[in-house]
């Protein structure tokens, strides 16, 4: 799971994660599958991971790409830095991420103008209740919707 | 190749008995089981020496108003009975989920930034993606780790380690029905469309230490044993297949 509990990805979360339903469902799309990726502890390696993720992007010959984080804080760091290597190779990348009010992008890039903030609090904090922050099918969908429309520029 | 079939069985009981035991209750409208479980997962913790105690709960339906410390996790159980994770024939647990909580013996919860400790029904939101129905039982373990045990890798490894060796108990037993005797089956294809957008999925999960790691391709679906540790690959990015992925290829530690 990640970072603060209302974001947490349970091992249930992920054998029955939205993302993968509405991407695997859409017969408009080829979806080439999961790129699993940790987000380390070291800073080096945080940069390290995400270019490896860029260059992977660049060989499987993607044409759009969803980068979905179930943390925040320091993985901000992994995540912008994910989302900038695969745009800057000309890529269309959508991001899904804790925002919120106390989730705010403590880094970004101008790759980052697709986002969609996956909170449902109210005040927009993390509320330590497990489930409610988490990405649902209607996240899902607006990144996929995101992602359909800046691959057809 | 590309094929996952999941087999779903209902169960709309479970209770602590002498032994392992699933038992069928119903057959119309639809099939449905009942587990019988026995309480103690202390068999399981073998040279285990960093955990305390794991003592076992069961959720009823409607009983959530109970207190619980912090939530390290929630997993189906499900087990694989024809070719390996992503392929072949898995089956799954439907109507009862694990849940394993977490604490050391000075009361420090296992977790990061933030716990969840305290009454379930108000911990935890029903319903979602990660977490039981309205109407699903949880099988609560409540994991006690010796003094700051929960601060290394070591502490919640043991924890998933017994939690999944009781559970293999009850995957044996799954293997054993008949194909036939399941409530639902779903098939799914991992399909090539050529001339379609390619679209990948990158999923960026938790490797920085201790509890905050994610473990993926165990020996069994959503399992732990077996599994391969994102902390020590360092965080380097794996090609799961939608089937191996769908088919319960991640277990999040915590």
């Amino acid at each position: 799971m990640g970072v603060g509990p209302s974001t947490k990805e349970t091992t249930l979360h992920h054998f029955r994660d939205p993302l993968l339903k509405v991407l695997s469902e859409d017969t408009d799309i080829d979806f080439q599958g999961v790129v699993l990726a940790g987000i380390p502890q070291d800073n080096v390696n945080k940069l390290f991971t995400g270019e490896r993720i860029g260059y992977w992007i660049e060989a499987m010959r993607s044409d759009g790409v969803i980068v979905s984080a179930d943390s925040w804080g320091n993985s901000d760091i992994d995540f912008a830095n994910t989302v900038e290597m695969i745009g800057k190779r000309g890529i269309p990348v959508v991001g899904l991420s804790f925002c919120g009010v106390s989730g705010q992008f403590v880094v970004t890039n101008p790759y980052m103008d697709t986002i969609v903030d996956i909170n449902k609090n109210p005040e927009g904090i993390e509320t330590d209740v497990v489930g409610e922050n988490s990405l649902s099918e209607l996240d899902a969908k607006k990144a996929k919707a995101l992602l359909k429309l800046k691959m057809r520029k | 190749m590309r094929r996952l079939t999941i087999q779903s069985f209902h169960f709309t009981n479970v209770s602590f008995g002498e032994s392992f035991e699933l038992r069928k209750l119903t057959d119309t409208p639809e099939k449905t089981y009942e587990m019988i479980l026995p309480s103690d997962a202390n068999p399981y913790l073998e040279d285990m020496d960093v955990i305390d105690s794991i003592t076992m709960r069961i959720i009823r339906p409607g009983e959530h108003h109970v207190h619980n410390e912090s939530i390290m996790d929630v997993f189906p159980i499900s087990a694989k009975v024809l070719g390996k994770l992503g392929e072949g024939t898995s089956r799954t647990i439907t109507g009862i989920y694990g849940m394993i909580t977490g604490v050391d013996t000075e009361g420090t919860p296992v977790c990061a930034f933030g716990n969840s400790d305290g009454m379930l029904d108000e911990q935890m939101v029903l319903g979602c993606a990660g977490t039981p129905n309205e109407e699903d039982y949880i099988l609560c373990f409540d994991a006690v780790l010796k003094a700051k045990e929960g601060f290394k890798r070591t502490g919640p490894n043991a924890v998933h380690h017994v939690v999944d060796a009781y559970c293999q108990n009850i995957r044996e037993l799954l293997k054993k029905f008949h194909a036939g005797d399941c409530t639902e089956t779903q098939t799914f294809e991992d399909v090539i469309r050529p001339g379609k957008k390619k679209v990948a999925l990158v999923k960026l999960v938790s490797g920085q230490g201790a509890m905050y790691d994610t473990r993926f391709l165990a020996n069994e679906p959503s399992g732990f044993e077996g599994g391969h540790s994102v902390i020590d690959i360092t965080g380097f990015p794996v090609m799961l297949s939608p089937n191996e992925y769908r088919d319960g290829a991640i277990r999040a530690m915590y």
